[in-house]
């Protein structure tokens, strides 16, 4: 039974999985929807009410019957290195490479549908709070009174980007900022602006859920420190012993939102009360890994290695 | 009208370093010239914040 990985050829953080599969001796097709059509081929075809279907990527051939799992770690837009690409063509390619995988008895680390789903800041902050997180209040909004009302209220907020930087050049980063007092808030009506409490924090913690599996690490602050991942400090990551209570809510979130992989943010202030900040369905957990010695590549390949359940 | 949060837009500094590893496909790795994996030299990977949370942003965001 063989692993898919959907990913980008120049994503290391891949290659640490990769090699803990083949330590195990554990089939594996490593593909990037970007090389389909092209690099890459997918025949699937409907018979007796399934489909079967074949991948192919750099000369390795896929059966969906031998799937056991399938890890989206991140994959190329379909279709974006075919020769003439457009919108249309990775539509269609995304179609029938997702519509066929999905059609599979594979376990998935995320499954799309999750994954589309939990990507969505404001129903991660609803679940989180259901999940029993700490949530700092927060507003998405378009009306410049209501972002102005909301500042003044709290005091100190900060503004971060619902789906991160544009993609595409010129590079522009959005790093999560400091929203100055007395700050003109018109810009608000240009588009959703999401607006939080700014919390003060002494460090920050990156959680990583495998399979239920946890690995938290922390880092501390610099003084008014606002984004984490922006800015040497002269900090690093250290492992971190995770709460009780976060251990549960970190299982009732993950349960709710039907992820196998999840990667936590979270700001902890000085009466050492983690804030849940967002919780990324693909985050990265390289750097974690390297500067804590933390296992979650072997955490990830082992999910990816049991055997897949029985047909649905 | 420009968005509010464009007023806190920075300007990533000029494109990508090259990286000094490439991708094989007969071992589904990247591998440094001299043919050992990319992921074997950890302190290579720290310096060029390849695995880092902000790590290819523009063409994913998931980080």
């Amino acid at each position: 039974m063989t692993v898919l990985i959907l990913t980008s050829h120049q994503d290391v953080t891949t290659d640490m999985v990769v090699a803990e599969l083949h330590e195990r001796g554990v089939p594996l097709v490593r593909l990037d929807p970007a090389d389909l059509p092209g690099e890459a081929g997918l025949s699937a075809e409907y018979v007796s009410g399934d489909f079967h279907c074949y991948l192919s990527a750099d000369g390795r051939m896929v059966s969906s019957k031998s799937l056991r799992s399938i890890w989206v770690r991140r994959p190329g837009e379909p279709a974006a290195h075919a020769p003439e690409p457009s919108r249309w063509l990775s539509a269609e390619t995304g179609q029938a490479l997702y519509g066929a995988l999905c059609s599979t008895t594979a376990r998935w680390m995320n499954h799309p549908r999750q994954a589309d789903q939990a990507r969505l800041k404001p129903w991660q902050l609803r679940f989180a709070h259901r999940s029993g997180f700490a949530v700092p209040p927060t507003v998405i909004t378009t009306f410049p009174r209501v972002a102005e009302q909301f500042a003044g209220q709290y005091g100190k907020v900060v503004v971060k980007s619902l789906s991160g930087p544009p993609r595409g050049e010129p590079a522009i980063a959005l790093p999560t900022a400091l929203v100055e007092p007395g700050t003109d808030f018109a810009g608000v009506a240009g588009g959703p602006t999401l607006l939080q409490r700014y919390v003060p924090k002494r460090a920050d913690i990156r959680l990583t859920c495998v399979g239920g599996r946890m690995f938290a690490a922390r880092k501390v602050s610099a003084s008014g420190q606002v984004d984490g991942r922006y800015g040497d400090t002269g900090q690093v990551w250290e492992p971190a012993v995770v709460p009780d209570r976060i251990a549960r809510a970190v299982h009732d979130y993950t349960g709710l939102a039907g992820l196998a992989y999840a990667a936590f943010d979270f700001a902890e202030d000085a009466e050492a009360v983690w804030w849940f900040l967002e919780c990324n369905q693909g985050g990265q957990f390289g750097f974690v890994e390297l500067e804590t010695g933390q296992p979650i590549a072997e955490a990830v390949a082992s999910w990816l290695a049991q055997e897949p359940r029985g047909p649905a | 009208m420009r968005p509010f949060i464009w007023n806190y837009a920075q300007h990533n500094e000029g494109p990508d370093a090259p990286v000094p590893y490439a991708y094989n496909s007969a071992a589904q790795l990247n591998l440094l010239p001299d043919g050992r994996p990319a992921i074997s030299d950890r302190e290579l990977l720290l310096a060029l914040s390849t695995t880092t949370s902000t790590a290819g942003s523009q063409t994913h965001f998931d980080d």
